[in-house]
C-alpha cells in the first residue's frame, strides 16, 4: 500500500512531466529555420576553408623565416624592420 | 529539391538493430547507441508498456535518414549533434572560429607589412 504511493505519481506526472519537458526543448531546437541551416552550414564550411588557407600561408612563412611570429609582435626587436626602413628612408 | 535538415530526427536503418529508433537517437544526440539501448531495454522493463507504445510510434512516424546525410564528415556529424544539442553555443563557437582567423590573420598582415624585404625591395626600385 506505500509503495503505491510514491509509483502512481511517479508513472502519472513525473513521466510525462519528463517527456514533454524534452519535448518542449526539441521544439526549441527546432525553432531553427531552413534558411539558418543552411546559413550555419555555410559558415561552418567558410570557417573551416579559411582555416585550412591560413594554416597553408602561416606553413609557408614559417619555412621562409621560421621566427615571423615574434617579428609580427616586435618588430625592431629583430632588426629586419630597422634594416627595411633604413632603406626606404 | 532543397538540401536535407540536419535538425530533425531520423531512423538510422544503417546502423539499426531492428527499427533503427535506438541508431536514429543515438545519431541525433551523439550519445553511445550502445548507451541508448540499454537505457531503452531498462525503460521498456521498468515502463510497463510505454516505452513500447513509444518506440513504435516513432519507428512508424520517422522519416529515413537521407542518403546524403551519411557521407558527411564524422566532423561535421559532430557538428550538427552540437547545433541540436544547442544551437546558440554552436553560434557562438562558429564566431568565436572566425575571431580567432581574424587574429592570425592579423599577425601575418603585421608580419608581411612591417617586416618583408621583398616588399621593401620593391618599394625601392620604384624610386
Amino acid at each position: 500500500m506505500g509503495s503505491e504511493i510514491i509509483v502512481i505519481p511517479a508513472i502519472f506526472i513525473a513521466l510525462p512531466w519528463i517527456i514533454f519537458h524534452y519535448i518542449t526543448q526539441w521544439k526549441r531546437a527546432g525553432s531553427l529555420t531552413s534558411e539558418d541551416e543552411n546559413l550555419l552550414d555555410e559558415l561552418h564550411e567558410l570557417s573551416r576553408r579559411l582555416d585550412d588557407r591560413l594554416c597553408t600561408i602561416e606553413r609557408i612563412m614559417t619555412a621562409e623565416n621560421p621566427n615571423w611570429r615574434s617579428v609580427a609582435c616586435d618588430p625592431a626587436s629583430i632588426g629586419i624592420a630597422d634594416e627595411s626602413v633604413r632603406r626606404i628612408g | 529539391m532543397s538540401p536535407p535538415r540536419r535538425t530533425k530526427f531520423y531512423l538510422d536503418k544503417h546502423n539499426a538493430k531492428w527499427s533503427g529508433v535506438c541508431a536514429g537517437i543515438a545519431d541525433y544526440t551523439g550519445i553511445d547507441v550502445t548507451v541508448v539501448r540499454i537505457g531503452t531495454v531498462a525503460a521498456v522493463l521498468l515502463g510497463s508498456g510505454t516505452p513500447i507504445l513509444i518506440y513504435l510510434a516513432a519507428a512508424w512516424l520517422a522519416p529515413r535518414k537521407p542518403i546524403e546525410l551519411y557521407e558527411q564528415r564524422p566532423e561535421d556529424t559532430k557538428f550538427w549533434q552540437g547545433v541540436r544539442a544547442n544551437p546558440k553555443r554552436t553560434t557562438r563557437d562558429v564566431r568565436s572560429r572566425f575571431r580567432e582567423l581574424d587574429r592570425r590573420l592579423a599577425d601575418v598582415e603585421t608580419y608581411v607589412t612591417s617586416s618583408n624585404g621583398r616588399l621593401s625591395r620593391e618599394i625601392e626600385n620604384l624610386r
